[in-house]
């Protein structure tokens, strides 16, 4: 876990929005990196004949980028064919005109940039171009973590939920102070290991009044509720959602009051800090410890509830009994229930320790007796695990990724499908 | 930028950690500055501005009045509140403190972009500045531009997530601010060491008596060895020959004849056992993404026939004060100038020179800023007329091709970190973002 800033939100418009959203569900589609190549060849072909003007040329294409090596054939066959719509032919090695490319990378993506030599004199022409790389389930013994990228925030995500409404679903995403409300415009089949791209549009925003310091770690939860849309619990303050999802009210108050961590059990939390306090209602009659995250796990002689100790093990409370949890040593902060069809039926998708270099992984646990038994191999996270709570039906666990190379903020749900 | 391997779990409040530095705790671009003080803006990691002291910016009359808002609640250490007065008062005396080595070697104040800051609202704060200038809100996260005040009994109050609590045996100790308006730090509190020999700093973190110590980047490749955990920044000191444009330089041809006369292979290779970046560029590659436009060769043979038959008249040349690395590279340099035919003379480091070997700071991260940066540092007049690449690749090539500024190596800075330390990043201007960072409680 990273720490995260939390700035208030500059304002991102809606156009913006869908572009981000959109950009998001390219990088998820077979051959769109390819099609990303199109308009910067285009683009650097214009610049080029513009400079070289018709005739035949000397091209030479050098990768200074984290491009593969395998792409680098595609761009110069792309800059060809466009230099050839220009009139500049490539190819003829007598030509008094060399066009050196170089697909090169500065902090902002990829610079493609070409010297085009005449004589003693060099000019110039440059564009900029996008990268991104996609990495979406991992496979294990057992089941298969998925994962689907609802939307990407540029702002700091603290939960997210899927709520229905009859004919239609809703996306709400929890920020420190506002509440983003989506509903499902369309949905795309599956590919490349994602199940369903369902493409987000932002309906309403709903401002929180937090006239408070967010804490350095900031959490929130985001809870569906019976008799109204949902709950929100932020450090010293609650929120209700009021009205029906299609035209949502938010009121909020100052509250100290315990959060809802299982089906049966409400934790206090620490406003001063990212944790709970140890104190439960109704509790468990003893004394417990400081801890990160809860999860209740069914079984036959009634529910386990697994505690992420701050500082120590993971604690498991059976029969009022308070145990350890074996095989839990590399495990992160966050940790979340989800139900499936595979193996007990129960898994526990946990944020895992690893080097922050090579980002975090989530992984899928099943606990036997006091053991934690890895079930799905880790899912690579290209960033950080900033929060991970369960979702409202149960069968998935969302995931809010801090992205390690824009700093963006992805919406995860994780899935187990059963190998 | 490197990350500190370690498990990753929410951080644990509460900890000294402790640091050791070669400098001055207070020196300009200091770390304690970072950590104590504010900006209007801070960068983010693609360098970038973003709200920090003040929530929200927008432009006017084509980028040359900025109107700031400032953030809400925002309480100095001592508990006063921050206002636009306090914010003028601050931006308006930054023109007057010299920065960076010219902090060292008394020289005057670098000029700031603007020519008037005003307050036009309780939380309103208005700059203008004589040309349009569209990277302002980047160029105000510079350390040089932090807000601060004096209290009654002359102490310097910040509103950062550490206030300063004291100073004794050699370390400058940091309080967390509880109140601070970004969340209150993870740990209590920091104790800077200050004026530690880099064999010193690594001995105490061998033994624990230090959680981070500096690495100079001739030294990375050692301290690999030595399997220190590394942070490493983007290469952010540029080290660079500046030429006074006057006497025996007053010919453009025989500063390109310097220009093409210094070895900067040797440089990397020998004397910064090749760490960094070959550059001619006044960016480094990672952000311009064009540096290889600008020639890093040698000609030797074209520098000899520019300085001609010239009578070889005793030149001066003198380094920074920071240590034997520079001394070295500038005998080094001296050698390969006198190949050429140049008569150089070293003096002492510090001394101003017809040859100056320079250090110069990266504190921005986005290639406009930077670049405006860079100009303004190395007393550079050329005015950049756009935002794309293009227009920065031709105003650096406008402005080297004056030959009083021969960019060398871009040197990254470096740091390693004790085990106990969680989730320590460096920030796009190099330092350790101990605010952020946390010390591992057992597990």
């Amino acid at each position: 876990m990273e720490r995260a800033r939390y700035n208030p939100p500059q304002q991102m418009n809606f156009r913006a929005r869908l572009l981000v959203a959109a950009a998001a569900l390219a990088f998820l589609l077979p051959g769109a990196l390819a099609a990303n190549w199109e308009q910067p060849s285009a683009d650097l072909a214009r610049q080029i004949a513009a400079l070289a003007g018709p005739g035949p040329v000397q091209l030479t294409v050098e990768n200074r980028s984290s491009l593969s090596p395998n792409e680098i054939p595609l761009i110069r066959r792309m800059l060809e064919r466009d230099l050839r719509g220009y009139g500049v032919l490539v190819g003829d090695s007598g030509s008094a005109t060399t066009i050196r490319v170089t697909l090169s990378q500065n902090a902002q993506g990829g610079l493609w940039v070409a010297e085009v030599r005449e004589g003693t004199e060099t000019r110039v022409a440059m564009v900029p171009v996008r990268l991104d790389l996609p990495a979406d389930a991992a496979a294990g013994p057992n089941l298969t973590l998925q994962r689907t990228v609802l939307v990407t925030e540029p702002d700091p995500v603290l939960d997210a939920q899927v709520l229905s409404a009859p004919g239609q679903q809703f996306l709400l995403v929890l920020e420190p102070a506002r509440i983003l409300v989506y509903t499902q415009s369309t949905t795309l089949p599956a590919t490349a290991g994602v199940a369903v791209i369902a493409h987000w549009t932002e309906a309403q925003i709903l401002a929180i009044p937090y006239d408070r310091a967010f804490p350095r770690d900031m959490r929130g939860r985001m809870i569906a509720a019976q008799d109204h849309p949902f709950d929100v619990y932020l450090p010293g303050m609650e929120c209700r959602g009021t009205g029906n999802l299609l035209q949502l009210a938010l009121t909020c108050s100052d509250s100290d009051d315990p959060w809802p961590i299982t089906t049966t059990q409400k934790a206090f939390y620490n406003s001063a800090r990212d944790y709970f306090t140890g104190v439960l209602v109704p509790g468990f009659g003893m004394e417990l410890a400081p801890f990160y995250e809860a999860a209740e796990i069914p079984r036959a002689v009634g529910p386990a509830t697994l505690l992420n100790d701050v500082n120590g093990p993971p604690l498991l409370v059976v029969n009022n009994q308070l145990e350890p949890v074996n095989g839990a040593g590399d495990w992160g902060s966050d940790v979340a229930a989800l139900h499936s069809a595979c193996g007990t039926g129960t898994q526990l998708v946990v944020s895992a320790s690893g080097t922050a270099a090579a980002g975090d992984t989530l992984r899928a646990y099943e606990i036997a007796g006091r053991e934690a038994i890895p079930v799905s191999a880790p899912l690579q996270v290209q960033g950080t695990v900033m929060a991970l709570w369960p979702a409202h039906d149960g069968t998935e666990a969302m995931a809010i990724v801090r992205r390690q190379d824009s700093n963006a903020y992805e919406v995860w749900s994780v899935a187990a499908n059963c190998n | 930028m490197a990350l500190a391997a370690s498990a990753r779990t929410r951080p644990h409040y509460g900890g000294t950690l402790r640091i050791e530095i070669q400098g001055d705790a207070w020196a300009p671009d200091s770390l304690a500055r970072r950590l104590v003080l504010n900006t209007l803006t801070d960068l983010s990691d693609s360098g970038t501005a973003q709200p920090a002291l003040a929530i929200a910016w927008s432009a006017q009359n084509n980028d040359q009045r900025w109107d700031f808002q400032l953030r809400p609640q925002v309480r100095f250490h001592d508990g006063t509140p921050l206002t636009a007065e306090d914010v003028v008062v601050s931006l308006t005396s930054a023109c007057a403190v010299p920065m960076g080595s010219a902090a060292a070697s008394g020289a005057p104040a670098v000029a700031c972009p603007w020519n008037a800051v005003y307050v036009a609202g309780p939380s309103e704060v208005v700059i203008t500045t004589p040309a349009p200038q569209p990277d302002l809100p980047e160029l105000l996260a510079q350390t040089r531009f932090s807000v601060s005040k004096q209290d009654d009994t002359g102490q310097l109050e910040g509103t950062g997530p550490f206030r300063v609590a004291g100073f004794s045996g050699g370390a400058l100790t940091l309080a967390a601010n509880d109140d601070c308006w970004q969340g209150r730090p993870f740990l209590d509190s920091v104790e800077i060491f200050t004026h530690r020999a880099i064999r010193d700093q690594w001995l105490d973190l061998s033994v624990g008596r230090a959680d981070v110590v500096q690495i100079p980047p001739e030294m990375l490749g050692q301290a690999q060895q030595q399997h220190l955990d590394i942070l490493v920044s983007q290469p952010l000191d540029l080290l660079a020959l500046t030429l006074d444009a006057q006497g025996s330089f007053a010919d453009p041809a025989m500063r390109q004849a310097a220009a093409l006369a210094v070895d900067r292979a040797s440089l990397y290779n020998v004397i910064f056992q090749k760490q960094g970046e070959i550059t001619a560029s006044l960016l480094p590659e990672p952000l311009s993404g064009y540096s290889f436009l600008f020639s890093t060769d040698r000609d030797l043979m074209r520098a000899r026939t520019l300085r001609g038959g010239a009578p070889a008249r005793p030149i001066t040349m003198s380094a920074d004060p920071g240590g034997g690395t520079l001394q070295l590279a500038a005998e080094r340099l001296a050698l390969n100038l006198d190949e050429a035919g140049f008569a150089v003379q070293m003096a002492p480091p510090g001394t101003p020179s017809t040859l100056d070997l320079r250090i110069v700071h990266l504190d921005e991260a986005s290639p406009l800023a930077a670049l405006d940066e860079m100009l303004t540092r190395l007393g550079q007049t050329v005015t950049v007329n756009g935002t794309d690449p293009h227009a920065l690749w031709l105003a650096e090539r406008t402005a080297l091709q004056n030959y009083t500024v021969v960019p060398l190596l871009w040197l990254p800075r470096a740091w390693a970190v004790g085990e106990r330390v969680r989730d320590l990043r460096l920030s796009p201007h190099g330092e350790p973002q101990l605010a952020d960072a946390s010390l591992e409680a057992a597990r």
